[in-house]
């Protein structure tokens, strides 16, 4: 009788065993799509090197960033912003051009900025890819070199009376990824 | 809507399964033999005993101790990626885990010796055991990503996981001192299939305010994983599927890593009525030198993208200064593969239990012709009913991890025990087991569950174990 008992209690167990109603198609909902930063170019030049190249064109250097065009982040970079900030603590109005370049050198995209002598304050500069209003995210999946200009409006004389005077250019690039 | 058809089977088929890791049912149920598994010094009975192949012993358990299937997947409207935001990558802590294990007897067996007080036992099990912890950092990592993360440090050692696939050859002598102590040690030879482990990593990943320019992304790590025997598996997995099962018989038979283990245990009698034990198992290790492929990441590099700082870098205009960055990160923080063989220590358990027996004297000798129910052992008495209290600890990547039950065993006679427990541990305070030994004969069927109370909602338990055997045991004289 007692085995019985116990049998029946089992069973009953048994039959309230029950589980909730799943949906496993919610994953396919799931969006991973992460941010992500980090500082691109720095490019930093004392007064007296202005001074002392001649002309206007002060510098001009193509880079190599193959950082954009690698496939991971290609594949799945949906937009983003480029910042950049000159900081001009020399005598001199200079004016920077950034250009963004495929690998057979084609310009895709630039930047142009006028700076003006010291004191002025920092110039800072948002360029966005891939939203509504802004640019082409394509550019930025193609890009594979950086070419920096920057003229020399000024003298090849002067100097700035701001302790140790320098044109410094900064960049960085906050992008959103697909990952799912 | 409730499916309760599916449960109702899958509760037929393996509500008695129980325990994988956490054996607190089977843990000193003296009717079973399995139980000298669990604790080799165990207070026994048994003449001898012979457990059906492959048979003998089921166990499967899995657990996750900071979410449950229904937390993500519950059909209740609500958006799945506040609930993945809000209850996995935010809700749950690095120490969450998401283990499993199996164990099957493939070959079980014991005898009495001359020496009625020695009782020999030996067998072959496989046992496959794997445990993840929630990579909270990295999960965050992925998710939101760095940015507006500035000097938020993402823990590297949040990677922490460790899995093995081992089958165990083993003989145990379990030995009566005197009427007080029973004590008993089990020789363990591990013949692994696979193993691989990353329990040791150390460092982070944080961006900061550049010193130069904007962002500073530093990566500070110290990181390994190791593993053997997984990649010809992974081979044959792409590639030809049917190498698989005589790869994993080869390493199940000594064609693979080699170890050795031993399990220890006691028991004592403190009075006539109560009775403490302790064992502790696989205090052992295996040597990794088959098909080693180990990854370590090792360094420290802080990057501020491309720096150009004039006039220094005019006389090297030509430079690529891209690929420089990419190599200075490469020399900083080294990353490879090695072969280099390992040993790695098996899981060590602890068990330990104090129980009081009471009620009706069971009879050891039974009335009738039926020698598999006599008894050798004269001073062996049983009681109708055992309470009591178990400890088990178990050694895990992330320091040891403990449980407590409380039990309550009553015997039917000799044909049938049940054993009732409640443990808590860190995926659940609300435990309730259930064990059951039916004794036909010389036929021994047990089976034990736990969780019990999670049944009503399957899909809403973090813990859920079973344990199945069936032997055939005799008491009786040679």
């Amino acid at each position: 009788m007692r085995y019985r008992v116990f049998f029946t209690l089992l069973l009953l167990l048994g039959l309230n065993s029950c589980v909730e109603k799943l949906n496993f198609d919610q994953y396919d909902e799931l969006e991973i799509t992460p941010t992500v930063e980090a500082s691109i170019l720095y490019v930093e030049s004392p007064e007296r090197i202005i001074n002392e190249s001649p002309g206007q064109n002060f510098y001009s250097q193509v880079f190599n960033f193959d950082a954009f065009s690698e496939d991971a982040f290609a594949d799945r970079v949906l937009d983003g912003y480029m910042f950049y900030e000159i900081e001009n603590t020399t005598s001199k109005e200079l004016e920077a051009t950034v250009e963004f370049l495929d690998e057979q050198g084609n310009v895709l995209d630039d930047q142009y900025f006028h700076i003006d002598p010291a004191p002025t304050p920092l110039t800072q500069i948002q360029v966005a890819y891939g939203t509504g209003s802004g640019k082409s995210i394509e550019i930025i999946k193609n890009t594979s070199g950086i070419r920096i200009n920057v003229q020399n409006l000024g003298d090849n004389s002067s100097v700035s009376n701001l302790p140790d005077p320098k044109i410094i250019f900064r960049s960085s690039g906050k992008f959103r990824l697909r990952l799912k | 809507m409730r499916n309760c058809k599916l449960i109702l089977l899958a509760w037929f088929l393996g509500c008695s399964f129980m325990v994988g890791q956490n054996k607190q049912i089977l843990y000193d149920f003296t009717e079973i033999p399995q139980a000298l598994m669990v604790n080799p010094g165990m207070s026994t009975d048994f003449q001898w005993f012979a457990g059906i192949p492959a048979l003998s012993g089921i166990s499967v358990q899995a657990g996750s101790s900071g979410l449950s299937v229904s937390d993500l997947f519950a059909d209740d409207g609500l958006d799945f990626n506040t609930k993945v935001r809000d209850r996995a990558i935010y809700g749950m802590s690095p120490r969450d885990e998401l283990s499993g294990t199996y164990q099957v007897e493939l070959l079980s067996g014991g005898f009495r010796g001359k020496n009625p007080d020695n009782f020999y036992s030996f067998g072959i099990y496989s046992e496959g055991d794997a445990i993840g912890y929630w990579l909270k950092d990295y999960a965050i990592l992925a998710f939101e990503g760095n940015a507006d993360q500035l000097d938020r440090k993402f823990d590297i050692s949040h990677l922490s996981t460790r899995g093995e696939m081992v089958n165990v050859f083993h003989f145990g002598l379990n030995k009566r001192v005197d009427n007080k102590w029973t004590l008993g040690a089990r020789a363990k030879l591990y013949s692994s299939v696979f193993n691989f482990s990353s329990t040791r990593n150390k460092g982070y990943f944080v961006t900061t305010e550049g010193q130069n320019n904007i962002f500073a992304n530093t990566l500070n790590a110290d990181l390994e994983l190791r593993s053997s025997g997984v990649n010809e598996i992974e081979d044959a997995l792409d590639n030809d599927s049917s190498l698989l099962p005589g790869i994993i018989t080869k390493r199940m038979f000594f064609g693979g890593d080699l170890g050795v283990g031993l399990d220890l245990g006691f028991t004592y009698k403190l009075n006539k009525q109560t009775v403490i034990t302790g064992s502790v198992l696989d205090l052992g290790f295996v040597y990794s030198s088959t098909d080693v492929k180990n990854f370590t990441v090792k360094g420290s590099a802080t990057v501020e993208g491309i720096e150009v700082i004039l006039p220094d870098a005019f006389s090297n205009s030509n430079t690529d200064f891209w690929q420089d960055l990419v190599d200075e990160v490469d020399a900083l923080v080294p990353h490879g593969t090695n072969n280099n063989s390992y040993i790695y220590f098996r899981p060590t358990k602890l068990y330990g239990s104090i129980r009081y027996n009471f009620g009706k004297i069971t009879k050891t000798n039974m009335d009738c012709d039926c020698n598999y129910m006599v008894s050798k052992r004269r001073d062996y008495t049983k009681y109708a009913n055992g309470l009591g209290g178990q400890l088990y600890v178990i050694n895990r990547p992330k320091g040891p991890q403990a449980a407590l039950t409380a039990f309550y065993l009553h015997r039917f006679g000799r044909a049938l025990a049940l054993k009732g427990t409640y443990t808590v541990d860190k995926f659940s305070f609300s435990n309730v087991g259930l064990g059951l030994n039916i004794q036909a004969g010389p036929v021994n069927i047990y089976a034990m569950a736990d969780n019990l109370l999670a049944y009503s909602n399957l899909a809403d338990t973090h813990y859920s174990s079973f344990q199945i055997g069936l032997n055939i045991i005799s008491w009786g004289k040679k």
